[in-house]
């Protein structure tokens, strides 16, 4: 009678029967026809005392295993036939107020932007604000007098020497100056210029800047790690051009634009009739400033490219006046 | 700068499909900003590259839709050389600066002075320019034909000694449109025995112009020290036509051209009688110069193989010369005009740009990937933020300069003496002075939200702050983090705030210690192994706190993990007596101090003057019994009465 076989043959019956159970009593009834005191189950667990050492071990553990898989199903099927008694329950009361906390916008596009870039091997470094004419503009291939200058009126902290960086090429300078390549860096922070505050103007920006610096580096790689970085950031159907254009710092240089998404490239306000808006300047690191930091144009090149950043969290987050981003006007839900 | 069509196309072949035209201008670095119509012509409104001196004409356009569309170049018919000398005897020229690198004088007599025809209006309407009349409105139509300004005096008004000089520091003169300037001793000025008559390459004075009296007429064009022009330009806020050409680098040998186009053109109208001298005073002769083009150099730093052939083809286009070649390099010899190409890495992207930036490849970096450099302190800070916010706190950002009203706020909150830095040409009073503390900003963040409709605000900082030390200027980060509340325990729960941040960035051992500020109330020093790390305080029931992030950069440990204690402890409270003025942070101390296996101290309740403590009795070894638990009672008893503290009950 206690053969393993019998007793999974019984456990499989059992089981059949409970789970065609029809009702409450029913599922009763088959509770105490294998698990009651007189059950088909029961009866076999005393009868487990009268087996041998290792037969006992290995029956009993079967009919546990039977037991407890009874038990089981039992209590599962037995909630199909609970009968649900409603007391008044109200799921539209509101939850209890819980404050959550908040990334400001601008810190989200930042980390957004880091992470992809860490994927192509750059490192996020920072540079002070407060800086030098040198690394401002000098070592950028920016001499006193050069045109671009006019075109960013500085904050001047000690005139002519000491301002705040009206860009974060000044880390470039800086990284160029200190570390050893190969090196690939992107860079996000304040910047300021003169500027006389409104709606889409404010003395304080933050640019994203990145550079690399390698052997073998060329305008199909600069090309390559923007193509990237945009349809990562902006989405896979975003339409890019890459054109020429004319940047101090660099030589070829390249600028980025978007198809504007306002109107499907057909012109509007925002994109001033054009419908493409630029979006970065870009190109490959003069070979001026590599010669002014002791590197042969020749044997090792760089790129560097750069955006400004609020414009891309206000189109992001819907903001339209570029003062609201830092003047606390931005309320976030759960705020009060 | 603003191409009509119709104009264009006296120079160059122009596709029919005008995208095609702009796509291929934008695309070499031309953008087209908007189309507009003007007389039943197209203009085309291009956005033109700053060091592209030659290209601020229609010829210079026309040079470049050549170039780029492989089409010939039809030059404008220019007058027969005159000849040169050095003075004219009508007018004596003397010049006592270098900034002009040249200068061209011719005189035209019996001029016919009218109303311009209407092709020349109609030219100058679609440009943008207000017709004057034949005379003025030629010398600007070749100015926009040519990109070189020129400009007419009367002969008969100007005097017979001219000087191009630096003016004198407060001399004045009046503009054409009847503005005085004051100048100063870095203006460049064409002046005669009395006045002032130009601003060199800027803009002209009202008495010596053309006028409608006017018979003969002194035709002079010129090339300056750009950099001289757009100090000029800048200061003055001077944008004119001429000032926005000359400040950029113009070739000198465009003078002589722009002047015989003129002369041509009057010639051709009959308005007036030219002179055979002309005086050109050029003392450093501009020629072209050559540059080596290496085919291996170009590939590698393009990315892309052209064909040495190819190569070629586009730079004859852009009427670049060869002068020699092999199968390795090029020497090229750059056209005067193109001013703007100076290195080997200029030529390239000439070649690529006329080439078109699209076939340059997209190649994702197949080099080896750098070593990962950045600094911890980055890492800290994002790891700050992240767990500022995880506590319910929303991060704010503002400008790092204290509001005037709030400068009394600010103050470097961590004892060393210090000075603001100031920006010494602020746009407002309110971007003037640097923050030396988070606080004001926070403070001015908070109270707009609770006049809002706040019932609670939790806010932080993480930026920067900035002060003079001596000759230094020093720039530290830190975190600020704001908490207000209507409730009235709120040092109770923003200390929890803080301990819990301490918490979230493995800080352990933090303590708080008294101090006296000049700016907050019930203000504290946090201090980490005797570092301060933080101050703290409180304004109008706003309670802030400012970390210092480098002093705290080492002390971040990796968060740790621990495991439920097997053995389980005995949990009693207990309810203490405690007289005023007694620091709760020590008496938890010194519970906890008895014995090892006290665990947890922790404050549970106050009622009045009683202090109920929840305190653990745990031994990570086995399981403590009445007995010992007992033991270590009656010595926590003992310690606590001595400090004058009784139990209760």
């Amino acid at each position: 009678m206690l053969s393993p076989n019998d007793i999974q043959n019984l456990k499989n019956e059992a089981l059949a029967q409970i789970m065609e159970a029809k009702s409450a009593e029913e599922l009763e009834g088959l509770r105490i026809a294998y698990l009651g005191r007189q059950g088909k189950l029961t009866k076999l667990i005393k009868e487990i005392k009268r087996l041998s050492g290792s037969e006992k071990e290995e029956v009993g553990r079967l009919i546990n295993e039977s037991k407890n898989a009874l038990l089981e199903t039992t209590a599962s099927k037995k909630n199909q036939f609970k009968v649900v008694r409603r007391e008044w329950f109200d799921p539209t009361l509101p939850g209890a107020k819980v404050k959550i906390g908040h990334h400001h916008p601008t810190t989200l596009v930042i980390n957004e932007m880091y992470e992809i870039f860490k994927h192509l091997g750059f490192s996020i470094l920072e540079g002070p604000e407060i800086e030098n004419d040198e690394y401002n503009f000098g070592k950028l291939n920016l001499p006193k007098d050069h045109p671009a200058r006019s075109l960013q009126d500085a904050l001047y902290i000690e005139e002519p020497d000491i301002v705040l960086r009206t860009h974060t090429s000044s880390v470039e300078a800086r990284a160029l100056s200190t570390l050893i390549p190969p090196f690939r860096i992107v860079v996000a922070g304040k910047c300021y210029r003169y500027e006389n505050v409104n709606a889409s103007n404010n003395a304080m920006f933050y640019q994203f800047q990145g550079f690399a610096l390698q052997a073998g580096l060329s305008m199909a790689d600069l090309k390559g790690t923007l193509y990237y970085f945009v349809k990562s950031f902006f989405g896979e159907k975003r339409e890019i051009r890459f054109r020429c254009k004319y940047y101090p710092e660099v030589e070829p240089g390249a600028g980025l634009d978007l198809d504007c998404p306002f109107c499907n490239k057909k012109g509007c306000a925002v994109c001033k009739g054009r419908g493409w808006l630029e979006m970065l300047g870009s190109g490959m690191i003069h070979p001026n400033i590599l010669k002014d930091f002791g590197y042969d144009p020749k044997k090792i090149s760089g790129y560097a490219f750069g955006m400004g950043l609020d414009r891309i969290v206000m189109d992001k987050f819907k903001i339209a006046d570029i003062r609201s981003l830092y003047n606390g006007d931005i309320k976030y839900e759960n705020t009060g | 700068m603003r191409i009509p069509v119709n104009w264009l196309k006296e120079y160059v072949k122009v596709p029919d499909n005008l995208s095609e035209l702009t796509g291929k201008l934008t695309m070499a670095g031309h953008m087209l900003d908007k189309l507009d119509k003007v007389n039943n012509d197209v203009i085309v409104d291009l956005e033109l590259r700053g060091n592209r001196a030659d290209c601020y004409s229609i010829l210079g356009i026309a040079r470049e839709v050549s170039a780029l569309f492989n089409t010939p170049l039809n030059y404008p018919k220019i007058y027969q050389k005159s000849h040169k000398v050095l003075q004219l005897n009508e007018v004596g020229l003397k010049v006592t600066s270098d900034y002009l690198q040249r200068v061209i004088m011719i005189i035209i007599r019996d001029i016919k002075l009218t109303q311009s025809p209407n092709w020349l209006k109609e030219r100058l309407e679609e440009y943008g320019i207000p017709a004057i009349n034949n005379i003025v409105d030629l010398s600007n139509y070749v100015m926009l034909e040519t990109g070189q300004p020129m400009h007419t005096f009367d002969l008969d008004r100007v005097g017979k000694n001219l000087t191009i000089r630096l003016a004198t520091k407060g001399e004045q003169m009046t503009t054409f449109l009847g503005e005085t300037i004051s100048l100063t001793n870095d203006d460049l000025v064409w002046a005669n025995e009395k006045d002032i008559l130009s601003i060199a390459g800027v803009i002209g004075g009202k008495l010596h112009s053309i006028s409608n009296e006017t018979k003969n007429v002194l035709l002079e064009s010129a090339s300056y020290n750009q950099a001289n022009i757009r100090r000029s330009v800048h200061r003055h806020k001077l944008l004119t036509d001429a000032g926005i050409r000359h400040e950029k680098e113009l070739d000198p040998n465009l003078v002589e051209f722009g002047i015989y186009r003129f002369l041509e053109l009057i010639k051709e109208n009959k308005w007036g009688k030219i002179e055979n001298k002309i005086l050109d005073y050029y003392p450093s002769l501009t020629r072209p110069w050559n540059l080596n083009l290496n085919f291996g150099y170009l590939n590698t730093l393009s990315g892309r193989v052209i064909e040495p052939k190819k190569v070629i083809e586009i730079l004859k286009r852009l009427s670049f010369k060869i002068i020699k070649e092999n199968s390795k390099d090029l020497e090229v010899e750059c056209p005067t005009y193109r001013t703007d190409v100076k290195s080997e890495e200029d030529l390239i992207e000439e070649v690529l740009r006329i080439d078109g930036y699209d076939k340059i490849p997209e190649k994702i970096l197949s080099v080896e990937i750098p070593k990962n450099i950045t600094p911890n302190f980055i890492n800290q800070e994002q790891n700050i933020k992240n767990n500022l916010v995880s506590l319910g706190f929303d991060e704010i950002i503002s400008l790092p300069f204290v509001r005037q009203e709030n400068l009394r706020l600010n103050k470097y909150l961590f004892e060393k003496i210090t000075l603001p830095v100031r920006v010494v040409n602020p746009p407002s009073p309110d971007i003037e002075e640097m923050r030396m503390t988070l606080f004001p900003n926070l403070s001015d963040f908070t109270r707009k939200i609770i006049n809002e409709r706040g019932d609670e605000v939790r806010l932080f900082e993480v930026g920067k702050i900035y002060f003079k030390n001596k000759k230094n200027y020093i720039e530290e980060r830190k975190a600020g983090i704001c908490y207000w509340s209507k409730n009235k325990e709120s040092y109770f729960k923003f200390k929890g705030f803080l301990e819990a941040f301490f918490t979230k960035i493995s800080i352990v051992g933090a303590i708080f210690i008294e101090m006296d500020s000049p700016i907050f109330l019930n203000s504290y020093k946090i201090s980490l192994y005797g570092k301060i790390v933080g101050i703290g305080g409180e304004i109008d029931n706003i309670y802030y706190a400012e970390i210092d992030l480098d002093k705290i950069l080492k002390d971040i440990s990796a968060p740790q993990v621990t495991l439920w204690p097997k053995y389980p402890p005995q949990i009693e409270d207990i309810t203490l007596v405690v007289p005023e003025r007694t620091k709760i942070g020590e008496v938890i101390q010194s519970i906890k101090s008895v014995d090892n296996n006290v665990s947890e101290v922790e404050l549970i309740d106050i009622y009045k003057d009683s202090h109920t403590f929840k305190i653990w009795y745990q031994d990570p070894k086995k399981t403590l019994d009445n007995e010992e638990v007992e033991k270590i009672r009656v010595k926590i008893v003992k310690i606590l009465s001595n400090k004058g503290l009784k139990i209760k009950g």
